[in-house]
Parts: structure tokens; sequence; C-alpha cells
């Protein structure tokens, strides 16, 4: 029996080889995800720990901000000495390392990374855990020198002797470039400035008096451990955090690991999808090959094998299949990530393909996913295959590829439909975005599962009126293909199922991104008053002098600041929420339109006063006057007293919880250092909002790290930040797209095996070869467009009840970007051609006589 | 008149009644020493009106020799004529055209469609083509096929007998020049069978039509007017007016020299 499987799986091999294709490429997106990031972390784990100190004395902060400050947290130099006395030190070093700077070359454009890495400023000391050396140039001395990192130098052509502008918090400052440093270990991608120890302090932090962090040598048989127990207890209780080298290094990669986290899920995210339309194909391919082999099989059974043993001879072939695949997989993914660290070090982390990291977890991985998702898509066909009847030897060979009654698939699809409308209605009108969002999740999955299974069922009627024009457009020929794709809903059904998926999601996220682009324009609409507002896409501080420049421009009127500060607040019901507040200006008024509850600008802005978002306060007992205490980074509390609630759409922006909000003074007292974030610039009474653009625009040239928008500007970036959201789901599609037109060649190259004596006898009886490609073509476009019109009807359906959703967050606006909807029918139908062509290329190549003698 | 050149001198029927002819038709499969003649230099005249079966003993060349004479094969070496168009030489695109336009098929099964109905078979050439039917013929060939209250109803829904009538209909529909006819009784109960001569008779005898019949069933042969033996890749015999008696010992003729020719090299 095996030897009757091994040879059937050999004799087949060209039919599974798109089978494999699609193991092969989940496989490969599990194993490359995983090597890609075990190297990476591994990478980045040496890094830090051959990089941190012994120990590392830093000022404590528990109060992390979504947004930026801007603020440094320092602590005083002075510590050093302190550390230093301690009992096992050998050395201790009062760091200053400031990522708060922008640094522009003599052409005012940024020398810094354009990747979001940070730009470093740092006082140069050398020690042997140092991550760079000095390879040319000599060592950073007195203010108006520094040495520059040699990839920074060598990618935005800095040389030894150019002039650079640094612009620090306490001002902007030029210096020479006099040496470059070169990497010793991998660089994580930012650019690095080294300054003269002697004049960082000053000049980055704005005091000699302070410092960053203090790093600790211990002296021989001193561990780690100990000597930070020593430290802390000499520093008592002061708000410092005191870590050992290893301690140091884990939070160090766990401010990495967001970044690589991304990369992890989207590649994770590649192969659900890949496996999720792979499984389609699979189950396509041996349900065709069953059909094809029935004979084959009924004499078999008519031998004496048992359903068992026919059962199991399917398996054995799709565990091949899943084994070669997952193999062939591995080797994949090896080159996808060897791929992906190249693309890294185009952004600028260097990673180093030669130490790639293959951890028992990868290979384990790829054999369960390849083989597992194979196995269980040859299930069904395989228990389909061991219920064939020895009397099917004998019968004559039937029809090809005619279904079985969809009954039970009827009933599936009916109850799990109904539970997933059911869910999506509960969606729509439930008030709390929680439970709203779970019943969304809910309702989409059992939604897409009951169209899956049901799939089927609706290729009659679609199909007919979709290609109902076909008979009176195309003649014969268009009746034959609207015909051929009705002839098995089952099949029909699943490979166009592979293309639904893909298309559901894009259509529902392009109508919730759609939905958020109105929202947000509505809101801009609505509550922006301003001329201009000047901040960068990613809302990092700025130093003061911009704010200064841009008051001091001819023409402007009112300058209103925006500062973020990253609070913890204590409410009434005893809850401590971490989240960004916001300070303003006072004439907040005269550039946005606030909509308040209870009080006014005025009261939410006084001294010692805080305002909120009314649906935020209600929540949690607050009401105005309120007395609530608030902690600011380096253990600053004070108490404040609500002045005023807010009733603004989205007032709960990201990360900013509660819609917090005060006077700038509160937060220039509590977060000292701050920069500013945002600046709103109305033109000064005379003066047309259009004559100063340019002067404005003049006035920021010096300031890469910035841009003035108005209105439409403003529009146009929450659209492209929203668009980047959406390139990612479009990458998603593109997978899901390849795979589904893998699916579709599939089904039809194996049709066109199935029906070699039909097409045999037409060409016999005068059709051509250009009319009989044409009909495979027809039928592959009526497949394709069939799973499109499925599957943005799905999306459309979610699209609308994500909105819904994002109503209750104040996205109130409904947008269905049609356009977007009619280019993917259309794509759907040019897929449905490409998909076609080699098929159909292949049936028109078949030799007449041997096609109609085909048995 | 149809005549193996052997015996009679080419040209004896002129050549407006002919609806194809072959000269020196030649098949070769393999090449260098493993070459197998399947026709080996054929003369052949099909005349109009008149129902021919071709027959042998398997491997004799008769399908080889329908194939060829309908363009469905190329051919090594001589020349075909459909009427006045010599198709050997033709591209592709002409033959089909051609097989389209001026032939009509029967085969031994699979012969329709089976997405289409009884009627979209029958029409389905000319609908191909993009031309109209001519409906009172088809009324015509359609009732004397007797399959008008079949029309609608699918392949898979007709028995063996009625699938072939459709299919004898569907050679008929666009008035071919010829009709070629591979074992079309091959898969029928005798019954089914005798009831598909007759009508390719009546399409012969009542429609004016020419039929060339591939067979091997004696029975079959004496519904021709002629019939042509094939052996060995030639045309080796011809007998007009045949009765099963004639055809049956003509048969077994073949069979014996078979005999003779294995035992040869042993009586050597």
């Amino acid at each position: 029996m095996l030897k009757a499987t091994l040879r059937s799986f050999l004799a087949h091999k060209g039919r599974l080889l798109l089978s494999a294709l699609a193991v092969v490429l989940s496989v490969a997106f599990v194993a490359g995800s995983l090597i890609f990031s075990d190297t990476v972390t591994r990478t980045f784990d040496r890094l830090f720990a051959s990089t941190s100190a012994d120990v590392t004395v830093e000022p404590r902060d528990d109060l992390d901000s979504s947004v930026p400050t801007g603020a440094v947290q320092t602590l005083p130099a002075a510590l050093t000495g302190r550390v230093a006395a301690v009992d096992g030190v050998s050395s201790a070093h009062a760091d200053v390392s400031v990522q708060n700077i922008t640094v522009v070359d003599s052409a005012n454009k940024s020398v810094g990374p354009t990747t979001g890495a940070p730009t470093i400023a740092t006082d140069w000391y050398l020690t042997d855990r140092s991550p760079v050396e000095l390879t040319s140039g000599h060592v950073p001395r007195g203010a108006g020198e520094a040495v520059l990192d040699a990839d920074t130098a060598d990618k935005k052509h800095v040389e030894t002797g150019d002039t650079l502008t640094v612009m620090a918090q306490p001002g902007s400052f030029r210096v020479e470039v006099v040496g470059i440093a070169t990497f010793r270990t991998t660089n994580p991608g930012a650019a690095l400035v080294f300054l003269d120890p002697e004049v960082a302090a000053t000049r980055l932090l704005g005091s000699a008096d302070l410092a960053t962090s203090v790093s600790v040598e211990a002296s021989d048989g001193v561990t780690d451990a100990e000597l930070k127990t020593r430290i802390a207890a000499a520093l008592g209780s002061g708000p410092y955090d005191v870590r050992t080298a290893d301690e140091q290094a884990k939070s160090a990669a766990e401010n990495l690991g967001g970044f690589l986290d991304v990369i992890k899920y989207v590649m994770l995210g590649f192969a659900g999808i890949a496996v999720l339309v792979g499984v389609f194909l699979i189950v396509n391919t041996f349900s065709m090959l069953i059909a094809q082999r029935t004979r084959e099989l009924g004499l078999l059974r008519a031998l004496g094998a048992d359903r068992r043993q026919v059962r199991r001879s399917v398996l054995t072939e799709a565990l091949l299949l899943g084994l070669v695949g997952s193999t062939v997989g591995l080797a994949a993914g090896i080159g996808l990530a060897a791929g992906l660290i190249r693309l890294m070090s185009a952004f600028g982390m260097n990673l180093n393909t030669a130490e790639m990291a293959i951890g028992w977890v990868t290979p384990v991985s790829a054999y369960a996913v390849g083989v597992g998702v194979t196995f269980v898509a040859a299930y069904l066909p395989a228990r389909r295959a061991a219920t064939v009847s020895p009397m099917a030897a004998l019968a004559d060979a039937d029809v090809a590829g005619v279904g079985r009654p969809l009954r039970v698939r009827a009933m599936v699809g009916a109850v799990v439909g109904a539970l997933g409308v059911a869910a999506l209605t509960g969606c729509v009108t439930a008030s709390e975005t929680a439970s709203a969002a779970s019943l969304l999740g809910l309702g989409v999955v059992l939604t897409l599962i009951a169209t899956v299974v049901a799939g089927p069922l609706l290729v009659r009627p679609v199909i007919q009126v979709l290609g109902g024009a076909f008979p009176a457009l195309f003649g014969p020929v268009g009746r034959m293909s609207q015909r051929n794709a009705l002839r098995n809903p089952r099949r029909t059904g699943a490979t166009a199922a592979a293309l639904m998926v893909g298309l559901a999601l894009v259509g529902g996220m392009s109508v919730a991104s759609a939905s958020m682009s109105k929202s947000f324009d509505q809101q801009i609409d609505d509550t922006l008053g301003a001329d201009f507002v000047i901040q960068n896409t990613n809302l990092t501080p700025f130093s003061q002098e911009v704010t200064d420049r841009v008051r001091a421009t001819d023409g402007v009127g009112l300058v209103v600041r925006q500062r973020f500060a990253p609070v913890a607040v204590r409410l009434p019901d005893g809850e401590r929420v971490k989240t960004t507040a916001a300070g303003y200006d006072s004439q907040v008024d005269e550039v946005a339109h606030v909509t308040y509850a209870r009080g006014d600008t005025a009261a939410a802005l006084a001294d010692g006063a805080i305002a909120m978002d009314v649906d935020f306060a209600e929540d949690h007992g607050v009401r105005v006057g309120s007395v609530l205490p608030v902690e600011f980074p380096g253990e600053r509390t004070a108490s404040f007293r609500v002045g005023a609630l807010t009733d603004q759409d989205a007032a709960e922006g990201f990360g900013m919880q509660g819609g917090l909000f005060f006077g700038i003074a509160t937060v220039e007292k509590y977060v000292p250092g701050g920069q500013d974030s945002v600046l709103y610039v109305n033109a000064a009474a005379g003066t047309d909002a259009d004559r100063l653009r340019p002067r404005l625009e003049r006035t920021l040239d010096p300031y890469p790290q910035v841009q003035a928008r108005d209105q439409a500007d403003y529009k146009e970036l929450v659209h492209d930040q929203i668009a980047v959201l959406l390139y990612l789901v479009y990458a998603l599609l593109g997978l899901a797209i390849v795979i589904a037109v893998l699916g579709v060649v599939n089904t039809l190259a194996l049709s066109v095996v199935e029906r070699t004596r039909e097409i045999g006898l037409l060409r016999a009886i005068g059709l051509s070869r250009r009319q009989l490609r044409r009909m495979i073509r027809l039928e592959s476009v009526v497949i394709a467009v069939f799973g499109a019109v499925l599957g943005l009807a799905l999306g459309l359906v979610w699209g609308v009840c994500t909105q819904q959703v994002l109503a209750l967050q104040g996205m109130k606006a409904l947008a269905i970007p049609w356009t977007t909807i009619v280019a993917v029918v259309v794509g759907s139908a040019v897929v449905g051609v490409v998909a076609a062509l080699l098929p159909a290329l292949r049936a028109s190549r078949m030799n007449v006589l041997t096609a109609i003698a085909h048995e | 008149m149809s005549t193996p050149a052997a015996q009679h001198a080419p040209g004896l029927a002129s050549a407006e009644d002919l609806a194809a002819r072959a000269r020196g038709l030649t098949k070769a499969y393999g090449s260098g020493e493993t070459t197998v003649l399947a026709l080996d230099s054929v003369d052949v005249d099909i005349v109009r009106g008149r129902f021919t079966a071709v027959m042998g003993p398997s491997g004799s060349g008769k399908s080889t020799l329908m194939h060829c004479l309908a363009g469905l094969d190329t051919v090594s070496a001589g020349q075909v004529w459909l009427g006045d168009t010599e198709i050997t030489g033709l591209k592709e695109r002409e033959l089909t055209r051609l097989r389209r336009d001026r032939i009509g098929f029967m085969f031994q099964s699979f012969n329709l469609i089976p997405t289409l109905n009884a009627v979209e078979n029958i029409t389905l050439p000319m609908d191909i083509a993009g031309q109209k039917p001519d409906q009172k013929w088809l009324d015509q060939v359609i009732d004397t096929l007797g399959l008008r209250d079949r029309l609608r109803h699918r392949p898979s829904q007709l028995s063996g007998g009625q699938q072939q009538r459709v299919a004898c209909a569907r050679a008929l529909a666009s008035r071919p020049e010829l009709i070629f006819a591979d074992e079309p009784t091959g898969n029928l109960d005798s019954r089914a069978g005798l009831e598909v001569l007759a009508f390719l008779r009546q399409a012969v005898d009542d429609l004016g039509q020419t039929v060339v019949m591939v067979t091997h069933d004696p029975g079959a042969a004496t519904h021709s007017d002629l019939v042509l033996f094939l052996a060995d890749g030639r045309l080796v015999d011809e007998m007009e007016r045949p009765t099963a008696e004639a055809v049956l010992e003509r048969m077994k003729r073949f069979d014996l020299i078979r005999a003779q020719a294995g035992a040869a090299p042993e009586e050597d």
C-alpha cells in the first residue's frame, strides 16, 4: 500500500506543485520571522550586554509617555561622588546622553536617521565597553568639536572638517566634525554625536552639574548584584533606579523590543494569511485529485483495500507534500530572513547574516505549520476518498468534476451566519467601546466562516448574475465558461474563497480608514481655528529657538504653544491612570473650538486647575471642583482642582486617555526642560494667511525638524498617517492575492486536465485555439470576480460595523471608498485573466487526437 | 464511386462528385528503424451522397485514415482534398475552420459537452462559428432523429443511444459536406446501435448527406453503400452493397492471412 501511495505521489507531483508552493510560502514566512527576530534579539542582547556598565544609576521613571515631551530626566552630577565612595566601586562616571536634539548640516538638512531611530548626543567617554572606536581624526576637545559615527557620516556625506549645528534644549551650537567613530558592534540605526565630556552637560542639559546616568564599574571580586545592593543602600530612598548590567541590558532590549515586535507580528500576519489562503488551495487540489482517481481508488477497494487504508494512503500523500513543502519552506525562510537583515541594514541597522540565529523552535514550528496545515486540509478529501465504493472501478467514467449536494454546508453556513449577523448587530447597537469591539471581532470571524462554508451555495445565484451577460457577449464560449464555473460549486467556492478572504479584509479596512479620514477632516474643520500648525509628523518636540523665531516672524499675530507631560492621576474612584496630558497657552480659544460641558477655557487653564473629558470624568466620579493628585516625572506631585469638563469628539487620542489638559505654566513648572510639541499660529490682523506662509517657511528653513501646515496640509498629514496603516494591509493583501492566484491557476490547471476529452471534442468540432483560451479565461474571470464580490460585500459589512465602533470613540463619519471598491473588482477581473494564462495555454496546446482518446 | 486505386484508374468519378479524395496518403509514426507505417501510400475517393464504411482489423490504419481525411491529423506524405480544397498543408487555424464549417463528427463515446443541453450541443459548431442555424433544416434533423422532446435535457439525463442521436444531429445540423463517424455504435447495445445506423442511412438517403463510418462490426458495415477494407495501412479491397455474410467472410480472410503470416517464419 505504501508503495502505491509513493507511486501516486510521484505520478501527481506536477499537480501537487502549486499546493506545495502554498505550503512553502506559509512555512517560509513563519520560519523567516522567527529566524529574523531571534537573530535581532540575540544581536541586541549581546550588544547591550557588552556595552552596559556593571551597575547603572538612572533617574527613576515610571511614567513613560506615548508622546515625547522633550524633557530629559537628569540627576545631579554630584551623585557620582556619592556612588564612587561606595565600597566595591572601582570607578563611577557621570554620563550625558540625550535624544531631544536635532543635528543639521551646513545646508540645513538633518543628519538624523529617517527611520524614526533617534539622534543621540553624548559625551565622549571611551571604555572597553564602548560600542564605538575612533577610526579617524581625533577626540572632541572643547566646545566647538564633535565626533560623528561612521554610518551617519557615510550616509549623509559628512566629512571631517564639516560644520554641524546641534539644536539642543538649552540652545543651538555649532561644532566642527573632528573625528569619525565606527561601531564595533551592531549599529542599532541611531545617529551618534560625541562631544567633549567637559562641555557636554552644559551644552546638552544646560548645567555642568547635571548628568543623565551614572555608570559604575565594580572592583574585582564584587558581583554586580552585590554592588547594586550597596549603591541602592547608599543612595537611600532617592528617586533613582539602580540596575545591574543584566537588568540594564534587558531594559534596553525591551525598549527596542516594541519596534522589533511590530516586524515580528507583521511577518506572522503574512504567515497567517499564507496559511489561511493556502488551506483552500490544498483542499481543492486533494479534492480534485481524488475526484480524478475515483476509478483507481475503486479498483484498490475492489482488490481488497479497506476504507482505512485508502484514507491513510491519501493522508500519507498529504504528509509527504507537507514534509517536502516544509523543508523547502524552511530553506526559503532562511533566505527571507537573510533578505530582511539586508533590508534592515539599508535602514541603518547593521546585522550580520553570518550570525543568523536558528533556534530549535524554528524548524519545529516550520514542520508543525507545514505538515499540520497540509494534513488538516487533506483530511476531508481523504475521508471522501475512503467512501469511494468498489463499484466505482467498474462504473463508466462519469462526467468530470460534478459535486455532491450541499445540505450540510447550507445548514452550518446558515447557523454560523445567523450567529455572526447577531454579533455584528450587537456590535452596532452596543454603547460600550470594549464590548462593541469584541462583538465586532466575533462577528467578523463568524461571518467569515459562514461565507467560506456557504460559499459554494452562493456560487450558482451569484455567478448566474455575474456571468448572465456572457452568452450574449461571448456567444457559446461565454455560455460554456459560465456553466463550467457553475459545474462544481464546491470547487469554485473554495477557489474564490482564497481571494475572498483577502478582499474582505481590504474592503473592511478601506471603509474603516476612509471613515477615519473623513471623521478627522470633520474634526479638523470643527475644532482647528488656527491659520497654521507648526509641528513634525511624529509630534517630536522641538527647541525653544523655533518658538522664539516663529514669534518674531513678521506678520505672526498669535502663537499658542502645546506641550505634553506624562502624568499619573489618582481618581476619586481609587484608580491610578497613567496617561499623557497637554498644556496650552491661555488664548487657545483663538486657535481651536473646544466644546465644554462644564466651565470654559479660562477655568480649564487657570493656575492650579485641570480639565478633562466629561465621559472620562463621569466614569471615575470626577466633578468640577474635585481635587486630584497628579504625579509628574521625577516624583514631583501636585494637586489640581478640576476647572472644566470638555465634550469633544475623540478627546481621547492615542495614549491620551482622559483628554487631560491644563495651562502651559503647569507643564513648565512640573516638567522643567520640556519643549514645545505644537505651535498654533494665527496671522496678525491685516496680514493675509497666504502672505504669511512663505515668511513662516523662510523662518523654519534652518529647522528641518518642523513644518508649517494650514488646515488642508494638516488633513493631508492625518490622511498620510492613516494610509501607513493601509499600506500594511495592502501588503498583506498582495500576498493573499498571490496565493489566491496560485489557487485559481491550480483549479483551472486541474480542471483542464480533468476536461481533456471535452476539450479534444470541442477542438475536433471546430473550436479554435483562441476561442478555447477565451473560454478558460472567462471562467477564470468569473471565479475571480465572484470571490471579489463576495469578499467586498463581506468587507463592506465589516467596515460599516467597524465605523460604528469607531463612532463610539468620536469618529462619527462614514465614508465608503467606492473608487477603491470598483478598482478592486476590476483588478480581480485582471487577476482572473492572469491566472488563466498558463492553464489556457496548456489547454490550447493539447493535441486534439490524444485529447479525444484520453481516459 | 469510391475505389482503391489498385483496382481502378484514379479519376473514375468526376471531380464534382467527390466529397473527399486522397493521393499517396502516407502516415508514419516514429523514425529510423522503429518507423511504423500506419498508412502506406493510400489513394481513395469518397463519393458524394453515399454511405461509405471503412473496415479492417485493429491496427489496420482505419482510424488514422479517417483522422487524416478529416484534418484532425497531419500526414507524412501525400495529398488530401476536401471537395476542391487541398487540406494537406493548411494551417492549424484553417483546419479548425474547415472542421467547423464543412465536416461533421461522431465519436464512439463522449460526444457531448456535459454542461450544454441537447439543442445547445446540436447547434454548437454553428454557434462557435457565429452563424445562425437554418431553422427549417434543424427542425427536419431533430424530427428525423426523434429528439424533439429531449432538446432541453443535459447529456447526463440522456441514455447512451439518445446521446449518440444528439451527436448525429450535431454532425448533420450544419449540413456539412462530409460526416465522419468513428465507431458510432461501439458503446451502444444492439438495439440502440441499429437505431443510430438507421439514422445515418436516413441522413444519406433522405437528407442527401455524405457519411464515412469507421467500424469493426460487420453488422454495422452492411448499412453502408460501399465497404473499403484496410489492412496494414493499405486499401486491399472494396465491396458494394455489402451483406453481413460477405463482409464477415472477407474479414475472416484477413485473419487467415494474418495467421499464415504469423506462422510463416516457423515454416521456413
